[in-house]
């Protein structure tokens, strides 16, 4: 029982994980990552968005008639999303403030939509907060190992704090769009060898 | 086929019904944090660029917003409000505090903008606000280098755009502000 | 007139070029990584967007102004935008599909796919934070629509060219994919500063 719970949890770590694997995702991926605070808390973010949809859908899915499910599922995602918007501008007003646009936008991230219509409709509600954690974490560590070589690169620093000294030239180019589509897409290539090699 | 479709109906008014009531909980529970948090960062503002002032009054003149600034004598020391105009990326919003005794800029203070990370952005940095720190009024010149005159403001490396920019906003805040309170007192 | 004219000209080059978004606001990157192999696919992809997000433009500037700004419930933002381009798709769909059979052979496939299309809800939500009017509303989702038309079609091109390339192993798909919009992104940078409103 446990043991089958982890292989929930594991999948989405690695093996399907959301944005190397699946590539899903993909706008908040390459939006919020110019810094560390900023890819750490839209993981977080997401991740609340995803798990608590994910409990509410698996609990009710028999409740839902099958030709409105995915109207009801983007009802009950957009209402946890609009949750978690005003409580971060109530609470962490500096963090709703450099994310912006892209808390909303977690209610068209694929992510989300995709895992309740692959999992919490069809499991029961242990396993889909198992899958939800997995995942949630599978997208955080890859934003915060993104904005961590974007903002170091970019900035010389890591949370805000200095660490290459003023020898170093930043790349400003790393902490603007085009610097974010180039080091994902290597980071992407980069899993692709691992991968490879593994097998 | 009817009852289908009216049980699809219903269980999507049922989902939206309750979560309507739910966010306006969310809402009416957020929503003082959200405006204290407001309040603060105006405040903050004011204090920025307005420095000696005690209390700070909003009014409003000929359809535009004014900060007024009061010393704790109840006499006015200075005026600021809000500004905007396009920037290098998009439209830059900043706060310009003036004293009109003296004709002269006390500071400014960047509320919103999307300048690029690192060239653009440093217009919210010291070094680069403190060129209108005491700055006469009048039509700025943005240099590349030391600036050598009281007029001359000095443009942030790789981003001249951007600090013309906000100096052209300065400018033209300054002349409404003028233009409204006259030149003196 | 003139000048109004000017600033809805102005919103409409900035929109396309300056700001476009999906190489400058990381808008709408699914579609563009997904639906860019082929120019012909991707045009119709394009022309399918664009006509969806003139349409949601409108829609919502008036739901917000007369419904959730009108009674103060700027709660049910998210909810309700997300319904009406829900909506709007699927009865674009029906619209389409009886109307003119061959314009459905060819968008048909794509429009269940905008609905989630992050483009499209954030044009909704960029509009009230730019605080536009109607007719601006309505040329800044025009705008948005040819501007990522222009993007994914030119990204199409590219990969159709690149067929023929030699392309590492690992890089294949995705990954090269995203490199080129990087360069192209780099390339949209020289049109920064172009347009000042």
């Amino acid at each position: 029982m446990l043991k089958k719970l982890f292989v929930d949890f594991k999948n989405g770590l690695w093996r399907e994980n959301p944005i190397i694997v699946l590539v899903i995702g993909m706008c908040p991926t390459l939006a919020v990552t110019n810094t560390v605070e900023n890819g750490l808390a839209m993981g977080i973010a997401t991740s609340f968005v995803l798990l608590s949809s994910e409990i509410v859908i698996s609990t009710f899915k028999n409740y839902i008639p099958n030709n409105v499910r995915i109207p009801s599922f983007i009802l009950i995602i957009a209402t946890f999303v609009t949750f978690t918007d005003y409580f971060l501008k109530a609470f962490f007003p500096d963090i709703a403030a450099s994310l912006s646009l892209f808390i909303p936008l977690i209610v068209v991230n694929c992510l989300i939509l995709g895992r309740q219509e692959a999992f919490a409709s069809k499991n029961p509600t242990h396993r889909a907060i198992a899958d939800a954690l997995g995942m949630g974490l599978g997208f955080t560590w890859v934003l915060v190992l993104l904005s961590a070589v974007r903002e170091l690169l970019g900035m010389g620093s890591i949370f805000g704090i200095e660490i290459l000294g003023s020898w170093y030239q930043p790349m400003v180019i790393m902490v603007l769009p085009a610097g974010a589509f180039i080091s994902l897409g290597i980071l992407v290539g980069l899993m692709n060898y691992l991968k490879r090699r593994g097998n | 086929m009817d009852t289908k479709i009216s049980k699809l109906i219903l269980t999507l008014t049922v989902i939206g019904i309750i979560s309507a009531i739910a966010l306006s909980f969310v809402y009416q529970w957020t929503t003082p944090y959200i405006e204290q948090h407001q309040m603060e960062a105006r405040e903050e503002a004011l204090r920025d660029v307005i420095p000696k002032a005690q209390e700070y009054e909003e009014v409003e003149k000929e359809g535009q917003i004014f900060f007024e600034g009061y010393n704790s004598g109840g006499n006015r020391t200075g005026v600021a409000m809000i500004a905007s105009g396009p920037g290098y990326q998009n439209i830059i919003e900043l706060m310009v505090g003036v004293n009109l005794n003296s004709q002269k800029v006390y500071g400014i203070k960047i509320l919103t903008h999307e300048e690029t990370p690192g060239l653009g952005a440093r217009i919210t940095g010291d070094d680069y606000k403190e060129n209108y720190i005491d700055k006469p009024f009048g039509d700025y010149n943005v240099v590349k280098r030391e600036p050598q005159s009281e007029l001359e403001v000095e443009a942030i490396a790789g981003a001249t755009i951007s600090s013309k920019s906000v100096a052209k906003i300065v400018e033209n805040a300054i002349e409404q502000i003028q233009d409204v309170y006259g030149g003196g007192a | 007139m003139v000048e109004e004219f000017r600033v809805v000209l102005l919103v409409f080059l900035s929109t396309v070029l300056v700001n476009n978004f999906i190489l400058v606001k990381f808008l709408g990157i699914c579609p563009f990584l997904g639906v860019s192999k082929q120019v012909e696919t991707a045009f119709s992809m394009g022309l399918a967007t664009t006509f969806v997000m003139t349409l949601t433009a409108a829609a919502t500037w008036l739901i917000n102004t007369y419904i959730l700004v009108a009674f103060n419930l700027p709660f049910l933002r998210y909810v309700s935008f997300i319904i009406v381009i829900a909506s709007l798709v699927q009865f674009v769909e029906m619209f389409i599909r009886k109307s003119s059979p061959v314009l459905y052979k060819a968008l048909g496939i794509f429009l269940p796919l905008i609905t989630t299309n992050c483009a499209i809800l954030g044009l909704a939500l960029l509009i009230p934070l730019n605080g536009y009017n109607f007719i601006t509303s309505v040329v800044f989702g025009l705008g948005a629509g040819i501007g990522f038309t222009l993007a994914i079609v030119l990204m199409a091109g590219l990969r159709e060219k690149l067929e023929f390339g030699d392309v590492p192993e690992v890089l294949k798909g995705v990954p090269i994919t995203l490199i080129l919009a990087g360069l192209m992104a780099m390339a949209f940078m020289g049109f920064s500063g172009l347009i000042s409103i």
